[in-house]
């Protein structure tokens, strides 16, 4: 077990990617606080603290971090998605993807860096969509750049206390992922070509991403700050251009 | 009119194939003494066209013709402000199915070629650079060199080495008045294009070569993919001194196809 003895708190932990870094944590021997916008979620193990927070909330992110004060490692996961193009954005969308993914990774790293332990390491969950574009989702790709952009200034910033890495995960077999094929013509194909851009010819699971998640707050990734991990089954490695599938 | 690259000097390797011409043409437009170096005068091209520019035999593998090359230019100019390393190949395949041949001749003409002909270019670049307007290399990359297509092995390796060798040579020679760039193209149509596209690697699935052409420009930005007078028309700005400021990067040109994620089919 490698995160015995140290304390997590994970965003946005009631399901997907953040839950099974919740899960993991656990697993590795780390006592994990998590939360999320509303209630406790079911099926949450019994030793996982709960918090009801909105981590846009910079006087709810606060209180928080004063009872977690001294918390080894911070995932800021929490994340919002919004299917715009910049012409069909509104200002409530931008409050709500900025509010979410930019001023949420903001204040949950402003509350707790001032308390983290030597050693503590900050994970943020990034995207390929903050290295290249993905069509329909202009705020949520710029959101993710700002989070790449945080992550190296509080690496440089905050150094050599506290470590900051980002994951930038691709396609994770999610609820989201399956509503997206299904809102297709042939959900079918649609599936099997997605799975064809894949070089392992299957996409991720919270697990793979949890596992990257698992080795930067453990003090094997001693050296490791700074840099952005990309997680995406080889995806974004290849052209967007595959001939053998058109 | 008077061409920006007036007075200037430059030669262009691979300057009778489908890049390389469209480069030629252009610095011949802007006022540029121009040597086209290609191992014959047709090059790839389908014939020969007598576009003005000063031809050198040059198969950018063989140190013997770099150096005959740069004398000739010293002869007749004693200077060379323009060197574009355009000279390339493309070995459509996987690494287990390259040979080692295959691979060396990759690695030879892509990376060798960049290296001779720019190492022996560099005395009549210094010479150049005296005049106070800085001298420029400019190198092919690829957009294969930051992303793979499949079976594209030893290209994709001999862009990426072209990447880190363009940064190599900003470092050591920028001193020296010298600038050194890479253009990164996307799709071009070129000869090298046209036969990616009938050749193997193509896939292919029933389409016809138009159907296909159209699938691949339908996947870009652009909806469209590069003419070679698009690539050339970087290059000019790269050889100009507009550009003097414009050193050690890799400019990626590519209708916007490297900017987005893998369209799937939704």
């Amino acid at each position: 077990m490698r995160l015995v003895g140290k304390t997590a708190f994970v965003t946005g932990g009631r399901q997907g990617i953040g839950r099974g870094i919740v899960d993991a944590f656990r697993a590795e021997g780390a006592a994990v606080a998590t939360c999320g916008r509303g209630a406790r979620p079911e099926g949450l193990d019994d030793s996982v603290t709960w918090y009801e927070l909105d981590v846009a909330d910079a006087k709810a992110v606060l209180a928080i971090a004063e009872l977690t004060s001294g918390t080894d490692i911070l995932v800021n996961n929490a994340g919002v998605q919004v299917e715009k193009t910049v012409v069909d954005s509104t200002d409530a969308d931008w409050d709500l993807v900025m509010g979410a993914n930019c001023r949420g990774v903001f204040n949950m790293c402003r509350a707790f860096i001032p308390a983290m332990p030597q050693g503590g390491s900050i994970i943020n969950i990034g995207s390929i969509s903050g290295k290249v574009a993905d069509p329909s989702m202009a705020l949520y790709n710029a959101s993710k750049a700002f989070v790449h952009g945080l992550t190296r200034s509080i690496a440089v910033d905050h150094g050599p206390g506290v470590r900051c890495n980002a994951i930038c995960p691709g396609w994770i077999e999610t609820g989201m992922l399956e509503a997206g094929f299904d809102l297709s013509n042939d959900p079918q194909a649609a599936r099997a070509d997605a799975l064809a851009r894949h070089a392992t010819r299957r996409f991720g699971k919270p697990a793979d991403i949890a596992a990257m998640a698992v080795w930067l707050a453990s003090d094997e990734a001693a050296f490791a700050t700074g840099q952005l991990f990309t997680i995406d089954g080889g995806m974004t490695a290849a052209s967007p251009i595959n001939t053998g599938l058109f | 009119m008077t061409g920006i690259l007036e007075g200037k000097t430059a030669l262009v390797t691979g300057g009778r194939g489908g890049i390389g011409h469209a480069i030629v043409a252009r610095f011949l437009r802007e006022g540029a003494r121009v040597y086209a170096a290609d191992l014959t005068p047709q090059g790839s091209l389908a014939e020969h066209d007598d576009d003005g520019s000063q031809f050198v035999k040059l198969d950018v593998t063989q140190e013997a013709d770099a150096i005959a090359a740069m004398e000739r230019v010293q002869a007749e100019t004693g200077k060379l402000d323009i060197l574009v390393n355009a000279a390339g190949i493309e070995i459509e395949k996987t690494i287990e199915e390259t040979t080692l041949d295959e691979w060396n001749r990759s690695f030879a003409v892509n990376c060798t070629g960049t290296f001779l002909t720019s190492k022996y270019a560099l005395p009549l670049m210094r010479t150049a650079a005296k005049s106070g307007a800085s001298a420029s290399i400019i190198n092919f990359g690829s957009y294969d060199g930051f992303i793979a297509d499949p079976g594209l092995a030893a290209y994709c390796a001999t862009k990426g080495a072209v990447h880190a060798l363009t940064r190599a040579m900003a470092c050591d020679h920028g001193p020296e008045g010298i600038r050194v760039n890479a253009i990164c193209p996307g799709y071009v149509d070129t000869p090298m294009l046209q036969s990616f596209f009938t050749g193997d690697g193509s896939g292919g699935g029933g389409k016809t070569i138009d159907q296909l052409q159209q699938a691949v420009r339908d996947v870009h930005p652009m909806r469209t993919y590069g003419t070679p007078d698009d690539i050339a028309n970087l290059v000019n700005w790269l050889a100009s001194d507009e550009a003097r400021y414009a050193s050690g990067q890799l400019w990626v040109l590519d209708g916007g196809l490297s900017a987005q994620v893998q369209q799937m089919r939704l």
